[in-house]
């Protein structure tokens, strides 16, 4: 502090009353203030990874049958050991990884697409709200997975139907979520001034709706994925889901059913990938939530 | 309080009305002639035309519907295609171990996922609140039928304290009905529990903030009485709502879970009739399931004005 040479007095430089802050990179920094997101992400890297390069981490064609070498206990050739069709299990749970990742996702993202649509006209347009609400309370009364049961009842066995029919049934509570939302952001002074000022719906929407549901979203968007994924895994666990031809994990448990009391380790292996990737996600969700909406996290 | 409950009561016409209307839909648009089916092979054209209208098929969509509908608030759910029994029939048959599963995981996940809240907002940020916070997330992360499997395989194969599957009627003792029944209620019950004791211990660490729990401390009210009667009865509306909302989670767990364990409920019911593509058997779970839903969250929200008396509608 003698460096002061002027001739008024100078306020303390910081530092010298603060203790030095803690210099840490940028990515380490991210990984102290939010263990839960970067753990969670981690593992949703892991299983992307897995998912694309399925074909180069040492497995063999998840369908190709082999009779003679059914049933193997996991050894160092069949690392998951071989299902009652000799197929490699290893192979299976690996390519089964795409199934779900891509259900996950796809469903994550149609349900608040539409969701966000529809929540915006039923916050927008008055005279539709009561209607549309109706609607959509009468979809969230059934619960969810029976919904799926029974729009996979209508259809064939496609991972897009399984997608399709996941999607209606999760979208209602996103159109809930963002219609709540738009109902207490068009109360805000900025929207009223922007309102004031002539500004067109459109450009409300875009410019000052949308930007603020987008926390919220991201947040509900994530749970969406975990819970479609778990319903995908049901779905196909009970045969209406993904078609048996192709390895989900859910399609894998099916399979190993019948022989789970001899052989539990068909049934474990995609078993455990699926908690492992549904924690990952569900970690995500908690941690944006808490990162974004600190408000949020209280609540819940 | 009289008018809020008619009110509420009332409000869950539509609502009904709304889920009839999407379970009709399903049967309507879901593939297959019934007449053609019925007509057979060797019908002509005009055969299938004078069978369609006398099954009534060929009137509109709404027309069809309020007829549906009148039979079903009569206790007609149809008939089944597969074993040409009324579908009321095949539920009554199967409802007894699904009501039984359900009510012995609502039991056991209220008396464990309550206090484990409530400890996890007391013992705020120590071990313990960690613990079951940690619990919770993975309750929320491991699908049922992996849970289910882990405990058959554990307690059932490996220790052989429980039986593997199977269920055992209540009439044939009550310990043998018990014992089938644990793991598949702990299995169903973990995202449930996950979930209340999540809400539980949010609402009770808000409520513990509240100045009326610090006169309560100060005037020397035992801890016991501040977290189970002052705190816990003020955290109530929040916990039961999820506990109205959570039971979707309850009945999808149900059809896994039967599955899992060859309990012989409705959820196998539904399985089998997806399977055999049986409609009306579908419609008429999917119908019930929802009702009780609906019915399950309209109770909770006339709880609301018993646990505060503030709510008025």
């Amino acid at each position: 502090m003698s460096a002061t040479s002027h001739e008024y007095a100078a306020a303390p430089i910081l530092p010298a009353i603060l203790p030095e802050p803690k210099r840490r990179g940028r990515i380490m920094g991210f990984i102290y203030r939010h263990p839960t997101i970067a753990f969670g992400g981690l593992l949703i890297g892991i299983m992307i990874f897995i998912a694309i390069f399925a074909p180069y981490l040492g497995t063999k064609d998840p369908t190709a049958l082999a009779p003679a070498r059914r049933l193997r206990p996991p050894s160092a050739v069949y690392w998951f050991g071989t299902d009652m069709l000799g197929r490699d299990v290893y192979s299976r749970v690996l390519y089964g990884s795409r199934v779900s990742l891509v259900v996950g996702f796809a469903v994550a993202f149609c349900a608040s697409a539409i969701g966000t649509a529809i929540g915006l006209v039923a916050g927008f347009v008055r005279k539709l709200d009561a209607v549309i609400m109706r609607v959509m309370d009468g979809l969230m009364s059934i619960p969810p997975i029976l919904l799926a049961i029974a729009l996979m009842a209508l259809t064939r066995a496609s991972v897009q139907n399984v997608i399709v029919a996941i999607t209606l049934a999760e979208f209602p509570r996103v159109s809930r979520l963002v219609r709540g939302l738009v109902l207490s952001l068009r109360e805000q002074p900025y929207v009223e001034a922007a309102i004031a000022s002539g500004t067109r719906v459109p450009k409300i929407i875009v410019r000052h709706i949308l930007p603020n549901t987008f926390a919220a979203l991201m947040v509900q968007a994530t749970f969406i994925c975990a819970s479609a994924m778990i319903t995908e895994a049901i779905l196909s666990f009970i045969g209406a889901g993904t078609p048996p031809i192709i390895p989900s994990w859910g399609n894998i448990m099916a399979e190993g059913r019948a022989l789970w009391q001899v052989k539990p380790y068909i049934v474990f292996f995609p078993a455990i990938f699926l908690s492992i990737t549904v924690l990952a996600v569900n970690l995500m969700g908690d941690g944006l939530r808490d990162a974004l909406d600190p408000r949020l996290a209280k609540r819940l | 309080m009289l008018s809020y409950v008619i009110r509420r009561v009332l409000s869950t016409i539509p609502v009904v009305l709304m889920v009839a209307l999407f379970v009709f839909s399903l049967l309507y648009i879901a593939p297959g002639d019934p007449a053609a089916i019925i007509a057979g092979d060797q019908a002509s054209p005009a055969d299938v035309e004078r069978i369609r209208a006398s099954l009534g098929l060929d009137r509109p969509f709404l027309v069809r519907f309020g007829d549906w509908f009148w039979h079903v608030i009569h206790g007609d759910l149809g008939t089944s295609i597969f074993t040409n029994l009324p579908v009321t029939h095949m539920i009554a048959q199967r409802i007894e171990p699904t009501l039984s599963l359900m009510v012995l995981t609502l039991i056991l996940s209220l008396s464990l996922a309550i206090p484990m809240g409530v400890i996890a907002a007391w013992k705020h940020g120590s071990w313990i609140d960690r613990l079951v916070m940690m619990t919770a997330v993975f309750g929320f992360s491991t699908p049922v039928f992996v849970i289910g499997y882990l405990l058959a395989y554990l307690f059932a194969l490996r220790l052989d304290w429980l039986p593997v599957q199977g269920f055992s009627p209540i009439e044939q003792g009550f310990w043998p009905f018990l014992r089938t029944l644990i793991l598949p209620s702990i299995a169903l019950g973990m995202i449930y529990m996950a979930l209340i004791a999540r809400i539980t211990r949010a609402t009770m660490l808000d409520v513990l903030g509240q100045d009326y729990v610090r006169t309560a401390k100060a005037k020397g009210v035992g801890q016991r009485g501040i977290l189970f009667v002052h705190a816990l009865k003020n955290a109530a509306v929040p916990v039961v709502t999820v506990i109205g909302i959570g039971f979707a989670a309850l009945i999808g767990g149900a059809v896994v879970t039967e599955s899992v364990f060859a309990i012989p409920g409705l959820g196998r019911l539904t399985v089998d009739a997806i399977l055999r593509r049986d409609y009306p058997v579908i419609q008429g779970v999917v119908l019930l399931f929802s009702f009780l839903y609906v019915l399950i969250n309209l109770v909770v929200d006339l709880l609301y004005t018993l646990f505060d008396p503030r709510i008025r509608y």
